[in-house]
């Protein structure tokens, strides 16, 4: 026991020093050879994008039959991977893991959308490809205001992560030293939550960049219009940011100014419609109904089918191995006192306490960073949420074994012991069936939650169920169309769960304190 | 009541043989210095009040418990801390007061389990032999049912079938009628009379006098951990020698 930890130890630092060998040729060449950035790994550019910004950034097609988003950043991308001639690789993720997978080098460039702004210049590198200008927009029927500061005790909606938060936060202070009122702000996941907000009239209005709302005007029918258009100097650029590398950035530049020049980003511009002339487009929007022909269309579509198939996949593989971690776990607690029966407790306390959410964005973000091998293309979001789920729910698990493993009646490991089974025997055939049974309505019970808490793994890029709906609701703006749709499937995949809990007892069925009972 | 079955005196081995026997828990002895022979094919009823040491006693027979000192000869084989334990317990069977069938098995799976595990007896074999044994105590209709589908007797005939089938050569049985109507005692009775006339020695712990009484050939009186007199069963309950076991049966008798 005591020898093992020190060489579990260079085991593993020798299998860093082995990946470390594998990475320096690699870096070697790259120095060598070309005046390829070094955010280029392996001849391809790896982007991370939140596609629900349109049109900077977005699913394009409904049923997102490929998964590659669209919009002028993944053009401007792939022009970029063009004039260095390497291959574009997109990562779909939440907008606040854009910046935590650049840090872990999981992308090398973050192109969604993000406007230039001093206090990110900070962290980071950036280089303005497209003006813009930050806007304030309200249902149709809202005047117009002169100034940031009429906002005054209204409440406005912003997307989370976004620095829209800090500059609003900036401007109530000065409201508060003129005993003024704040503004409310409140934050949402996504871009078209933010809209909805404002559609459904539960706020005031949302802070975006002028050529999202051009673009929106489509979508939404002229059901809201600019009602102050800023010359804040901070968002008046769209940036592409990388970690910070001088002979990186000059590079970027650079060809940024290629493509400017040789008028590329002018052609992209163009065609995602970025001008001004749909904004004065504004006219009655049509009264919103249920299309129940897109939902029905939705139900059916691949995507929702994928979802939903990498949602349950995702849920039995990380439980299987919840299981199977969690079965040792469980027979040591309830074993004799001691530091390994310590340590589980405190495996267990950690798991719990810690939130789900917390624990994804750890296992996908932070880990890179103390092991570079994780930041490699097998480390995909599946096999990431698939670990750090599997640990979170093993810790339920253990708590769950170890109560059915004490329930069992003493008595029953005293009678096969009198009968000569060993002890291997009296679990395998005695004890674990026994506390199977008991298990089992907590386990399923546990595996529904953990059905529904893989919707977490939206935030590392996950093309769960949710986030499938999520996307198209950001398509289409059909928010109650595609949410059904969503919650059809969870109905569905969980009534099942229901019925196969049912059966299972049914076949499992004795009264769990009828044996040995001394009346009939 | 029942006649000693051999007609040739011939001196019948001694199974178990016990020499100062002790078992301690802390400072306390819940056996202290027991003394005991019991012969092939005996009928042994183990008596005391509560917390006299009379289980663990039974107990250590099949060494479900295991004494501190003295010396222990099952067979004529000394019990240490090297003894195949595999082989003793199939040897010395145990039936339970609560009976412990497996819950999750039938009546015939219950009984063919531990052959199948432990002996790596073939199925149709441990099936034949479990069957064979749940018609003697007469229960083999109820071979495919599960146990909580059993009445109180029903499972008590299980859980000594269930014994039977590692084929012992001694049976303890630890309260066997403690949860039993009387109808059931006389079957649980019946069984026993029938064992022992094939050889099989048979210990008993009872709260039961009249089941004491009518079945066993001697009476072990214990109280404190100590054996305080081995009477045969007549005798003991027309006139027990020691004071101790007279108050003891004078309350039992006029509750």
């Amino acid at each position: 026991m005591r020898s093992s930890t020190p060489h579990a130890v260079t085991g593993l630092q020798f299998v860093c020093f082995c990946l470390l060998l594998l990475f320096f040729p690699g870096c070697l060449l790259r120095a060598q050879s070309s005046p390829v950035p070094g955010f280029i790994h392996d001849g391809v550019l790896n982007v991370c994008t939140n596609p629900t910004l349109p049109p900077m950034t977005f699913m394009k097609h409904a049923g997102g039959d490929t998964d590659m988003p669209s919009g002028v950043d993944i053009d401007l991308a792939r022009a970029l991977a063009g004039y260095w001639h390497v291959r574009l690789e997109v990562s779909s993720m939440d907008f606040v893991g854009l910046f935590p997978s650049l840090v872990a080098g999981r992308c090398g460039l973050v192109a969604s959308g993000v406007t230039r702004l001093p206090s990110r210049e900070r962290s980071f590198d950036a280089v303005p490809y497209l003006d813009t200008a930050l806007v304030v927009v309200a249902p149709a029927t809202t005047p117009p205001i002169d100034r940031m500061s009429d906002l005054s005790g209204r409440r406005i909606a912003v997307q989370a992560g976004t620095s829209y938060t800090a500059m609003v936060e900036h401007l109530n202070e000065q409201l508060v030293a003129q005993h003024r009122a704040p503004i409310e702000i409140q934050q949402y996941p996504t871009e078209e939550n933010v809209v909805q907000q404002v559609l459904l009239g539960r706020d005031f209005a949302f802070i975006s960049q002028d050529v999202e709302i051009y673009f929106r005007q489509k979508q939404l029918h002229g059901r809201v219009h600019v009602i102050l258009r800023t010359d804040d100097t901070d968002y008046r650029q769209f940036a592409l940011y990388m970690r910070k590398d001088a002979q990186d950035h000059e590079a970027l530049r650079h060809a940024i100014a290629v493509l400017s020049a040789n008028g590329q980003i002018n052609a992209i511009a163009r065609r995602w419609s970025i001008n001004p002339v749909g904004a004065t487009d504004l006219t009655a929007g049509p009264v919103i109904t249920f299309a129940w022909g897109d939902f029905f269309r939705a139900l059916a579509s691949g995507a929702f089918l994928r979802g939903a198939g990498v949602t349950l996949l995702l849920a039995l593989a990380s439980h299987v191995t919840a299981i199977i971690i969690s079965i040792p776990i469980a027979l040591r607690l309830g074993g004799k006192p001691g530091p390994v029966r310590a340590l589980l407790g405190l495996y267990i306390y950690i798991f719990r306490a810690v939130p789900t959410l917390l624990q994804l964005l750890f296992v996908w973000n932070a880990l890179p960073q103390f092991c570079p091998i994780f930041r490699e293309a097998w480390f995909s979001p599946f096999l990431a949420a698939w670990i750090s789920l599997s640990l979170n729910e093993s810790a339920y698990q253990a708590e769950i074994n170890r109560s059915a493993l004490v329930a069992v009646d003493a008595g029953q490991i005293a009678a096969a012991r009198a009968l000569g089974m060993g002890t291997g025997q009296t679990y395998r055939h005695v004890v674990f069936p026994q506390a199977l049974r008991i298990a089992l309505p907590p386990t399923l019970n546990d595996f529904i939650t953990l059905l529904k808490t893989t919707s977490l793994a939206s935030v590392i890029s996950l093309h769960e169920l949710l986030s499938v709906a999520q996307v198209e609701v950001a398509r289409s703006f059909e928010f109650s169309e595609y949410y059904a749709a969503a919650l059809v499937y969870y109905l569905l995949m969980v009534l099942f769960f229901i019925m196969l809990q049912k059966i299972m007892e049914h076949r499992l069925g004795w009264p769990i304190h009828g044996a040995g009972a001394h009346e009939r | 009541m029942n006649v000693d079955s051999d007609p040739v005196m011939v001196p019948r081995p001694i199974v178990v043989a016990a020499r100062a026997l002790c078992r301690k828990r802390g400072e306390m002895y819940l056996l202290d210095n027991i003394n005991l022979d019991i012969l092939k094919g005996e009928k042994i009823a183990v008596l005391g009040p509560s917390g006299a040491g009379k289980s663990t006693l039974i107990r250590c027979f099949n060494q479900t418990e295991v004494h501190d000192s003295g010396t222990l000869s099952i067979d004529g084989q000394v019990i240490d801390r090297t003894t195949d334990l595999v082989k003793l317990r199939g040897m010395v069977g145990l039936v339970f007061q609560t009976y412990h069938l497996f819950p999750h098995l039938s009546v015939l799976d219950n009984c063919t389990l531990a052959p199948r595990l432990v002996r790596d007896m073939p199925l149709m074999q441990a099936r034949a032999l479990a069957l064979g044994f749940l018609e003697q105590v007469g229960i083999s209709e109820q071979a495919e049912m599960y146990p909580h589908q059993l009445s109180g007797g029903q499972q008590q005939r299980v859980a000594i079938a269930r014994a039977l089938c590692m084929q012992p050569r001694i049976m303890l049985f630890d309260e066997p009628t403690a949860a039993l109507d009387p109808e059931a005692i006389r079957g649980v009775m019946n069984i026993i009379n029938e064992l022992c006339a094939a050889g099989i020695t048979a210990i008993f712990v009872t709260h039961e006098m009249g089941f004491a009484r009518h079945v066993a050939d001697r009476i072990v009186f214990m109280d404190r951990g100590r054996i305080l007199e081995t009477t045969p069963a007549t005798s003991f309950f027309e006139a027990p020698r020691s004071t101790r076991a007279r108050i003891f049966l004078d309350r039992m008798l006029c509750l």
